[in-house]
């Protein structure tokens, strides 16, 4: 196998796979990027604005509606799975009774399509039909009934819950596999050193497992600003595109209302808007490193 | 040749092979067209925004069945179907890569842009070829014309109003509504039902913002049609002071609880299965659900065309029997003959007396009138459309949803929503779609 750490071989190899990554993720980016900058209903041909459509974007108080609801989706997610899938991760690494029937449970979820996951939850949500307020009626506890999805307040958090329950278990999966590649000797050795179970987490097991920390970080970034089909399949959107997120605001813009480049302005942004957050985790995370 | 030598080479081989078959399956086939079947007719594509044409039109289905059964051998239509979203989509990729099929289905405010492509054939040749069609059209075929000529037929003839179950107005004692029944009246009919545990008016936001059609008239009757020209051309706003004071009427029935209270998380399907269960006393839609209310509800549907309104100044004997969308043919057609005979015939056939058969004994009303049509007596809910468009009512020429470009009609429907789900005053609302129109110029 001499001949394949060449470095011109190496080239070669990955030629194809760069290829269809330019052909198929590149170039659509770079041609979305170019008709945010048009006015184009999808046939005929595309009009040059210039930046309108960005000034548009910046006076569009619904694009600052799905803007507000991606963050509160991203601050709710990005918490809530970080800390709480990282604490299950150690917790189902001890050997604990039913630790694999929990550890299937938990990831059930994540193997559900997430159009089912949206139409489960509507059955759970649903100001009418939703198990939450019908048993708060059957609790005589009628005034805390809400509209946890469909009105004006409630959606982002929910989305962000929902999104919480379906990823949580592939995080889970993550960590508790990072949490296998510590070695035991050095988990022992803190043991005998008499350090507290909190010191062992603090001290030892955080700080080895910060790359897989990291990768669950970009994950839940990442996954955050895709989160389509819980919404479609919860809201639509709605009411009046209040619980759009960004991504499917700019579906909306682009498909429903055939305003393509409005649309693609839209779907810039979220991508800037992800690569920065995505890039200032990065920055940060490996200052402390040093 | 060493090992060393025979794996480079093998390598080099297999790089080579995947990156060409890459590229090939990334290839353009290129167009379909004028496609001879297996018994060697000329097959033409028709393109529907149904991705099951016998479950979901079936009248269409049963006219393009009885199309190929009598042309066997000579020519075949074949359903291209997807689901209204995704034939939006499909046809728009079709058209920037010259795969559209010769036939297709369009909605009425995106028709227009593909006419200004020039991809649409004109079909006034069609219609002076066959007079007698034309008469049939009696002028509804005029909602699809413009600077470029005749760029789409009218699919089918859209009747749009208010359904309503006799047995659960009898139920709570009220009167059925008729052509005199007032937006006031009607006001009265909705405090009944809340108090009866029955949601009045049933209707669902999510994903089906379309699905405003009882409120066509309501448009119309504050001058829609006599305002529109004027305010596309910009002489005029939408938020003025006829359309505030419709919008205000929407917000009152809001405000007297006609609405599902989950309408946000509801769609146009789930409104309709409250109406054919019995737990709404209204549904507004159309024609194309006639053949599900005979068979849900019966003998007890009732059909109305929504309430008057005695502060409007504009006409309020207004009925809804527009055309609905276009049927348009691919301008490549005319460069085959063979093919564009083909076209030709089926939309002859289309547009038959035949065809306008099919259509009733389905409850749709076919776009084309002849003499001598009329619906069985178990088609109750198309008697009920009936027995309404018997008092002569006039139509607009085209409903108020469709004069529209897409990116204001759906800022049309948004706005409709806003007012019933009380996210937006009716001068909010007025204001977004005067803020879509600027920013479709």
């Amino acid at each position: 196998m001499y001949w394949l750490s060449k470095k011109r071989y190496k080239i070669g190899l990955l030629i194809p796979t760069l290829l269809v990554y330019s052909v198929f993720i590149v170039l659509p980016i770079i041609i979305a990027v170019g008709y945010s900058f048009t006015r184009y209903s999808g046939i005929g041909k595309a009009k040059f604005l210039g930046i309108a459509n960005y000034v548009r974007l910046f006076k569009d108080k619904l694009f600052w509606i799905s803007f507000k609801n991606t963050m509160i989706i991203f601050v709710l997610a990005f918490v809530l799975l970080l800390t709480l899938s990282f604490l299950i991760a150690l917790l189902l690494n001890h050997h604990l009774r039913a630790v694999d029937v929990s550890k299937a449970l938990i990831f059930s979820p994540a193997i559900i399509a997430p159009i089912i996951v949206g139409i489960i939850w509507v059955y759970i949500l649903d100001p009418n039909i939703g198990i939450i307020n019908n048993i708060l009626d059957a609790l005589g506890a009628s005034g805390l009934k809400q509209k946890w999805i469909g009105g004006e307040f409630w959606s982002p958090y929910s989305i962000a819950i929902i999104y919480f329950w379906q990823q949580l278990g592939y995080l889970v999966t993550i960590f508790i596999a990072g949490l296998k590649m510590i070695p035991n000797d050095v988990l022992e050795a803190v043991k005998i050193d008499g350090a507290t179970g909190f010191q062992e987490v603090r001290y030892v097991i955080i700080p080895m497992m910060k790359s897989t920390i990291s990768t669950v970080a970009v994950l839940i970034i990442t996954g955050v600003f895709k989160i389509f089909e819980i919404v479609q399949q919860t809201t639509g959107g709605g009411p009046n595109h209040l619980s759009e997120t960004l991504v499917t605001y700019s579906y909306s813009m682009t498909f429903t209302s055939s305003d393509y480049g409005y649309g693609m302005s839209l779907a810039t942004v979220t991508f800037l808007l992800s690569l920065i957050i995505t890039g200032v985790y990065s920055f940060l995370t490996r200052e402390k490193e040093r | 040749m060493n090992s060393k030598r025979l794996k480079k080479w093998c390598s080099v081989a297999m790089v080579s092979m995947v990156v060409v078959g890459t590229l090939s399956g990334c290839g353009s086939s290129g167009k379909e067209s004028s496609k001879e079947g297996d018994g060697g007719e000329v097959v033409i594509n028709f393109g529907i925004h149904v991705a099951n044409p016998k479950e979901q039109e079936s009248v269409t289905y049963n006219i393009v069945q009885a199309f190929n059964e009598k042309n066997a051998g000579k020519y075949k239509v074949e359903f291209q179907a997807a689901d209204t979203e995704s034939h939006s989509k499909n046809m728009k990729l079709a058209a920037s890569d010259n795969t559209l099929p010769e036939i297709f289905w369009l909605d009425a405010s995106e028709a227009p842009k593909y006419s200004n492509a020039g991809v649409l054939l004109d079909l006034n040749d069609f219609l002076n070829e066959n007079t007698e069609i034309k008469a049939a059209l009696g002028g509804m075929e005029s909602a699809f014309t413009d600077d470029n000529g005749q760029y789409g037929l009218p699919y089918q003839c859209n009747v749009q109003g208010i359904f309503y179950n006799k047995e659960l107005f009898d139920k709570v004692g009220v009167a059925y509504p008729t052509d005199e029944t007032t937006y006031e009246d009607m006001l009265g009919m909705l405090a009944k039902f809340k108090e009866n545990g029955i949601t009045p008016l049933s209707i669902g936001s999510k994903n089906s913002g379309f699905a405003m059609w009882e409120f066509n008239e309501t448009l119309a009757r504050y001058g829609w049609e006599e305002n529109i020209d004027s305010i596309l051309a910009g002489d005029k706003k939408f938020n003025n002071e006829d359309l505030v004071t419709c919008f205000e009427k929407l917000k009152g029935l809001a405000e007297a609880g006609a609405f599902p209270e989950n309408m946000a998380t509801i769609e146009y399907f789930d409104a309709k299965q409250l109406f054919n269960e019995g737990k709404a006393a209204m549904f507004g839609t159309g024609q194309w659900d006639c053949a599900e209310f005979d068979k849900n509800i019966g003998e007890k549907i009732g059909f109305w065309w929504g309430p008057t309104f005695t502060d409007s100044d504009y006409d309020q004997e207004v009925a809804m029997k527009v055309p609905s969308a276009p049927i348009v043919v691919n301008a490549e057609v005319a460069e085959d003959e063979e093919v564009q005979e083909a076209v030709f015939e089926f939309l002859k056939f289309y547009y038959s007396k035949e065809a306008a058969e099919l259509s009733y004994e389905g409850s749709i009303f076919p776009a084309t009138n002849y003499e001598g049509m009329s619906a069985t007596d178990t088609q109750y809910a198309m008697n009920a459309m009936l027995d309404t468009l018997a008092s002569g009512w006039d139509s607009p020429s085209t409903a108020p949803d469709l004069t529209v470009t897409s990116a204001v009609q759906e800022a049309l429907y948004n706005s409709l929503f806003g007012v019933m789900q009380e996210t937006y005053t009716p001068e909010e609302a007025l204001d977004l779609m005067d803020e879509a129109l600027e920013n479709s110029k």
